[in-house]
């Protein structure tokens, strides 16, 4: 064991010098560790701080409750409520109308909820001590009572109108007051349970019964006594499940930006190594002399992964406190919605786990120890005699003793992607990609050392130079280019997976779009419909060739799962292919059989529904038997959707009401005048959106362009740390090459010739590593289209390679990373190297 | 009696708006055939002919109504309690178009409180619900009202009161051995000097109770007498009044007293009134002048601070008696229901020392002034 | 062929001084001189003047008659290109080049032809002994026969000026003294000049004359 002070006295012999020779370069390292640490602490304390926020929140519309039944967006009739509240089991009840309506003036949606406040209060009471002077304000039918995340969110107050669409026209209501504080975390209004029936149009329907059983009732036993007593299509579940089915919407989501920030933090490991690479390269006679003077190799070991954890505590404590900055500000000012609208409704306040903290700044910490370890064995390894003769470098790095295991980890990555998900998230599909990248870094030297002899020898004397120089250091090359495909092959994978994603998507639009006008009300919101009055005044306007109504209803299929959407419009069973995107074939059933439904590959996934099964669905509190006649791919609805023709969806439930409408114009109509004619006849409809198909797809690729917004800022993030660890790598170059870069400029090279010899190196090695990352990432491409996205949201895609972009963005790489080999060497233009061949150690 | 409870419950700004004649204007963009749609109130108005049993249900186009059940139990153990049952109904507006199963046409209050000696305080309960969906109301044509599982409803020529609270349990029946007593003129009572503010109230003294009361999950067998009153109102209280003192009680000999009057903000008398119904059955109206209430001692509540003469001295008429309680602390908080704290507890009614019956006394207004 | 004039050069920092004082020199073509002096007393500073790759504060360096101080950078460089060769202590070959690449080197970067590079590059090896290590890397080599790469290296562009400081320092006196001779040998055949900075009387005693630089001057022994 050395003794502290020992240890303090060597690395005050040892480190002391480097960090002060070259602080700036430290510190950069110090940085990529602690931009690692951030982005996962950020990154992760969002999600917490939502998913926390959402829980509570979720929680805080159960209350105090042992069991809740809840219906589809349709609900349920009311006379469900008292029949629970007689049961002898139930101490209280508490009914609830939840929907959510669009606003009219702005794009947002509110939930509104409506309570019997009296019913309430038996199952929360501390919600009516809050509420006591609100509830008479509360009984007036135009009254909502705003949350203040809601009021904060819509710049309410008292006295204040909301309006909102309702059908096709728009209601207001009054804003009474606010709720208490402490009422409701999310953004929403609280409605009297009949006002909400009758104003937003639920006349005779609830959505939701929350139960209290009294003391010593076995709640299983009753819940399942309960559930037979249930209209089909509504459930009973305990609060527990209903939290962890809305979170688990975004669960997979949640994964996926949990898995991006590793990737930084992983790729700032690099960081550390390759300035622990050129530090030691740097101290190499310094170590040699300590050795010589009695150092032991183990202790010099020793010594430099102290370093590097020392640069580890520092820069991930930077780092944790940075991300909690961020974290901070981005909640303050966007919120926690990621770009993917899970966490919309909620504004949480930061929410710290310090358990989880700790572990990143651990995990920083631990990163940086890896990354110090391997240059510290290699200063450990090499024989202090060579090291004082500034021999050759390359001597140590000649065994390639880590192809194999690269091998092996390339073929077990490869096998993971055959498993399927574990608890519905793609584990294994993100160990795959681990596993692949991992042993793709591990076989680069081979990689490396088997394709430079094929460089050809160009005439060019500083091109020549320096294609000898990297075909004599292969090793040294596969150092340089590690950053470049890690983080390269992860931006490739994300921009073919992205461009397939939005390639589909404009195919699946087209698909999906084949009329020329369409219609919604109430802007595609929870309230909107369209009477039947209203429909016939649609199909009857000049220019209208041919209108297709859509009902869009949802459905719960079972206590843990999300309702998937209903869509009833019309089909032609025997020509679905032609108006749906179906997946594969289509199959119209005998007349024998149930009529036919075509479902999602969402919810063929999620319920696992074949092409032929017989299904049952609760339409209109009924279940009715299906027969699976197609599965259609869709991007819009992520719970997973059905389709079945309009007119038996009126058989079934009697509800003529339609949500959208799809126009073809007659030939020779004009797309403005019959936008102008729709206009008239529904005069005063203000609530109904007319678009033209054009108009749609952009909106819907502006959508998805935002959603991925983020993504393309971390890996902007990557492609910097990438290009971070090419300067290192060229640094340690023109550190080490100082005298050789002497001799050159003594037997007449210019700068000049050396800056164009360090370039072509740079070209090279980015070429190298781009083209290593090129193929790395169109393999995690299809690990992420195939795998993660398919098992994650369970929609497929097409591969589709954004060539053009791939190229720019690959040439772009080169030119960068050359330009920084040359800046990075630009030590090596300096008076100072012609000193350097006269230096003697 | 404790009519402006639900006044307040309903609201101090709904409440004005009724006081002031004023139909709540709001505008809908739906409209719906009006049923019954009346534009004010029922008023309470002089020369209105009491029918029973029509009038024990309820009148829902009265702004309040209740019925109160107070009374003495004798437990198998020699002990004596107090109870109390109150059914309150309160409409809260008169345009309510609301064709929701849910409109809060009628919204009822239920309390329930016992007072036993030995627990040293109240022991009470509420609940609160809208009329409808067949989970609460109250009938029309006879006494049948209902919040779930609390019940008061006519069984043959009795009634019957179900009630189950936290911590009892009440299974009641109640047989009338007198008529019912009209208080003010044939039923007309009069609660302040505008003849606009006054009820529509009979009481129903010297029930015989029987009938079981569970505590502590023990059920005993009980008996006692009770004392019902059932009053309507579209304008119960007038607005320079801040809280009243009230007595029923059932006397020894066969007889009844009620006793009320209005304090005004300097805790003087602002109106009184009152009713005698001899054992013979001869009744005597009380006027302002012939009801003076004479506190003797104040208890002050260790939970509010608040002070209330729990002990009296009444005069009606050429009548007088003492009035301890059965217990000092019987005040009740109600806060989380209806959002005041008042006292309402069993009393005995002593003359010169000696007993001469027992019934219920209640004061509001002592813990803050009633606000409007 | 070489004329220095007047020649100063000091170097600022924490111990002002002033290295060289008035330095001449005049070296004709095909004379091989020799610089001895007490380490520190600026021999390497007088050699990289000469190089061009350092500037004197004043005086003149006039390489056949060109005014060499006036230069630039760049120019010097490319005057150094092809009118100079060295030979260092440390030898000083580039580790990933071959003997002959390493040999060849200033030809390359002059832009010779690659058949005529080769011949002379040959050439070269062979007149230095080591024609049969062509294709060998520099750590496979010993002390003195790396040297002989660098005066093969220093000579193949046939420079009219051979700069060698303590070329045999780091050589057993056997080898030292066959590569002296060697580099007598190509400096003479080759028909140029050659200075030789060193400590050792033996190496001074195979040229031509010897020159001491002391505080006072370059001063003829």
């Amino acid at each position: 064991m050395m003794r502290a002070a020992t240890l303090r006295a060597l690395f005050h012999a040892a480190s002391a010098g480097a960090l002060h020779d070259n602080p700036g370069r430290f510190f950069l390292a110090l940085l990529g560790i602690a931009l690692g640490v951030s982005l996962g602490v950020a990154v992760h304390l969002i999600n917490a701080s939502a998913l926390n926020e959402f829980s509570l929140a979720v929680r805080g519309l159960t209350g105090k409750v042992d069991l809740v039944i809840r219906g589809p967006r349709a609900g349920f009739a009311e006379e469900l409520y008292p029949k629970v509240a007689r049961l002898p089991q139930v101490q209280a009840v508490s009914p609830a109308v939840e929907i959510d309506v669009p606003l009219s003036g702005s794009s947002d949606r509110l939930k509104l909820i409506g309570i019997d406040p009296f019913r309430m209060a038996m199952i929360q009471p501390a919600l009516l001590a809050g509420m006591q002077n609100q509830i008479t304000d509360l009984l007036d039918p135009d009254a909502v009572l705003l949350s203040h995340a809601a009021a904060d969110w819509l710049g309410m107050k008292a006295g204040d109108t909301l309006r909102a669409y309702v059908g096709t026209t728009s209601i207001e209501l009054k804003v009474a007051g606010l709720l208490p504080p402490s009422a409701y975390r999310q953004r929403l209004g609280v409605m009297d349970i009949a006002s909400a029936q009758w104003r937003l149009a639920r006349l005779g329907r609830l959505n939701r019964i929350d139960l209290r059983l009294h003391p010593g009732v076995d709640i299983a036993a009753f819940r399942h006594d309960l559930a037979t007593l249930l209209p089909a299509g509504v459930i009973v579940t305990t609060p527990d499940v209903e939290v962890e089915r809305s979170a688990s919407v975004s669960r997979a989501y949640r994964l996926n930006l949990d898995m991006l920030a590793l990737v930084a933090l992983f790729t700032g490991a690099f960081l550390v190594y390759s300035t622990q690479v050129l530090s030691v390269l740097r101290r190499r006679t310094h170590f040699a002399l300590l050795r010589v003077t009695g150092l032991t190799r183990l202790a010099l070991v020793r010594l430099l992964v102290a370093e590097g954890a020392l640069m580890g505590v520092a820069g991930s404590t930077l780092g944790v406190v940075l991300g909690y900055g961020v974290a901070a500000a981005m909640l303050k000012h966007f919120g926690t919605d990621l770009g993917a609208g899970y966490f919309d409704a909620i504004s949480p306040a930061l929410h710290v786990e310090p358990g989880a903290l700790a572990l990143f700044w651990l995990l920083g910490i631990a990163f940086c120890v890896l990354g110090a370890t391997l240059p510290a064995i290699e200063a450990g390894r090499r024989a202090p005699a060579l090291a004082l003769k500034a021999k050759d470098e390359e001597e140590s790095f000649k065994k390639q003793r880590a192809m194999p295991y690269g091998m092996a980890l390339i073929g077990f990555g490869l096998a993971c992607t055959q498993a399927p998900a574990l608890t519905g998230l793609p584990l294994l599909g993100y160990l795959a990609i681990a596993l692949i990248l991992l042993g793709t870094i591990l076989i680069l030297p081979w990689l490396v050392a088997v394709l430079l002899p094929r460089l050809p020898a160009p005439r060019f004397p500083p091109a020549l130079l320096a294609t000898a120089q990297l075909k004599a250091s292969p090793r040294h090359v596969a150092i340089s280019i590690t950053a470049i495909v890690t983080s390269f092959s992860l931006m490739v994978a994300m921009l073919i997976m992205v461009g397939s994603f939005r390639n589909s998507l404009d195919h699946w639009l087209t698909r999906v779009l084949p009329a020329d006008l369409y219609l919604r009300a109430a802007r595609g919101g929870e309230t909107g419909f369209f009477t039947s009055e209203e429909q016939a005044r649609i199909a009857g306007t000049p220019g209208v060739a041919s209108v297709r109504f859509l009902r869009s209803q949802n459905l719960l299929l079972g206590p843990d799962r999300p309702p998937i959407s209903l869509l009833a419009r019309p089909v032609d069973a025997g020509a679905a292919h032609h108006t749906l995107p179906l997946t594969g074939p289509s199959r119209v059933p005998r007349a024998d059989e149930p009529p036919p439904v075509w479902v999602s590959e969402i919810a063929a996934d999620l319920f696992q529904y074949h092409v032929g099964d017989h299904i049952i669905l609760p339409i209109g509190g009924q279940a009715m038997r299906f027969t699976v006649a197609g599965i259609w791919r869709d991007y819009a609805r992520q719970t997973g959707a059905a389709i079945i023709d309009r007119d038996l969806y009126i058989r079934i439930t009697g509800d003529t009401l339609a949500n959208d409408a799809a126009l073809w114009l007659a030939a020779g109509a004009s797309l403005q005048q019959t936008r102008q004619a729709l206009r008239e006849r529904l005069r005063g409809a203000d609530g109904i959106d007319i678009a033209e198909t054009r108009e749609i797809r952009a909106t819907s690729l502006a959508i998805f362009d935002r959603t991925f917004a983020i993504t393309y800022a971390l890996e902007i993030v990557a492609v910097l740390i990438g290009l971070f660890g090419v300067s290192v790598s060229f640094s340690a170059q023109a550190l080490a090459r100082r005298r050789e870069f002497g001799v050159l400029r003594h037997v007449g090279m210019t700068r000049r010739e050396i800056g164009i010899m360090l370039g072509c190196e740079g070209i090279w090695v980015a070429g190298l590593g781009v083209g290593v990352g090129l193929a790395l990432g169109w393999v995690i491409s299809l690990i992420l289209i195939h795998v993660i996205n398919r098992q994650s949201f369970h929609w497929s895609m097409d591969l589709h390679l954004p060539w053009l972009a791939l190229a720019g963005l690959a040439a772009a790489l080169v030119a960068a990373a050359s330009a920084t080999a040359v800046w990075s060497g630009r030590r090596a233009m300096d008076r100072s190297v012609l000193s350097a061949v006269r230096e003697d150690w | 009696m404790l009519a402006w409870l639900a006044g307040a419950f309903v609201a101090p700004r709904t409440f004005a708006q009724v006081t002031s004649n004023q139909s709540p204007v709001t505008s809908h963009s739906f409209q719906y055939p009006l049923e019954g749609y009346q534009s004010q109130f029922a008023p309470v108005v002089p020369g209105y002919q009491l029918r029973f049993p029509r009038d024990e249900g309820s009148h829902p186009g009265f702004r309040t109504e209740w019925w109160y059940l107070t009374g003495w139990l004798d437990v198998p153990d020699g002990t004596k309690l107090g109870f109390q049952i109150t059914f309150f109904r309160a409409r809260l507006r008169l345009d309510d178009v609301n064709p929701s199963a849910f409109a809060p046409r009628q919204i009822l209050i239920a309390h329930a409180a016992l007072s036993d000696p030995a627990f040293g305080r109240l022991r009470h309960d509420q609940r609160v619900a809208r009329a409808g969906l067949g989970l609460a109301g109250a009938s029309r044509d006879r006494l049948e009202v209902w919040i779930d599982g609390w019940t008061l409803h006519q069984v043959g020529p009795g009634y019957r009161a179900s009630i189950s609270a936290r911590d009892f349990q009440f299974d009641f029946t109640f047989a009338a051995t007198q008529p019912p007593l009209l208080q003010g003129v044939n039923g007309y009572s009069r609660k302040g000097p505008d003849p606009e503010s006054a009820s529509y109230y009979y009481s129903l003294p010297q029930l015989k109770v029987n009938g079981a009361l569970t505590r502590n999950g023990k059920a005993q067998s009980i008996s006692g007498s009770a004392w019902l009153d059932h009053e309507w109102s579209s304008r119960y209280m007038d607005k320079d009044a801040t809280g009243w003192d009230w007595i029923g009680i059932n006397l020894a000999n066969g007889g009844a007293l009620m006793a009320f009057r209005m304090r005004d903000r300097q805790g003087g008398r602002f109106w009184a009134g009152g009713s005698y119904r001899s054992p013979d059955g001869v009744t005597r109206t009380l006027g302002v002048q012939d009801v003076v209430f004479t506190p003797r001692r104040e208890w002050r509540s260790p939970r509010t601070g608040t002070a209330y003469p729990v002990s009296w001295h009444i005069s009606a008429g050429a009548l007088a008696f003492e009035i301890e309680p059965l217990m000092d602390d019987q005040e009740y908080d109600t806060r989380l229901s209806t959002g005041t704290i008042y006292w309402e507890g069993a009393v005995r009614a002593l003359q010169h020392g000696k007993p001469a019956g027992s019934g219920y006394l209640e004061m509001t207004g002592y813990w803050r002034p009633m606000q409007i | 062929m070489l004329t220095i004039r007047n020649l100063n050069k000091s170097y600022a920092g924490v111990r002002h001084r002033a290295v060289l004082c008035d330095i001449h020199l005049d070296l004709a073509r095909g004379e091989y001189i020799a610089i001895m002096g007490e380490s520190g007393i600026g021999k390497s500073t007088l050699l990289n003047l000469i190089a061009g790759l350092d500037s004197p504060d004043s005086g003149s360096i006039k390489l056949d008659g060109t005014e060499f101080t006036a230069m630039d950078d760049d120019a010097r460089t490319l005057l150094r290109r092809e009118r100079m060769g060295f030979v260092f202590q440390a030898f000083h070959l580039l580790p990933h080049l071959t003997v002959e690449q390493n040999a060849a080197l200033p030809l390359v970067l002059g832009g010779g032809a690659p058949a005529q590079c080769s011949q002379r590059t040959h050439e070269l090896l062979g007149a230095v002994g080591i024609a049969a290590l062509a294709a060998s890397y520099p750590r496979e080599l010993s002390g003195g026969e790396m040297q002989r790469v660098a005066i093969a290296r220093a000579l193949v562009h046939r420079p009219q000026l051979v700069l060698a400081d303590e070329p045999t320092g780091n050589l057993d006196p056997d080898s030292a003294r066959q590569v002296l001779q060697v580099m007598r040998e190509q400096i003479k055949s080759n028909a140029g000049a050659g200075i030789l900075v060193t400590h050792s009387p033996t190496a001074a005693s195979t040229t031509d004359r010897i020159y001491v630089l002391t505080a006072e001057g370059l001063l003829p022994q």
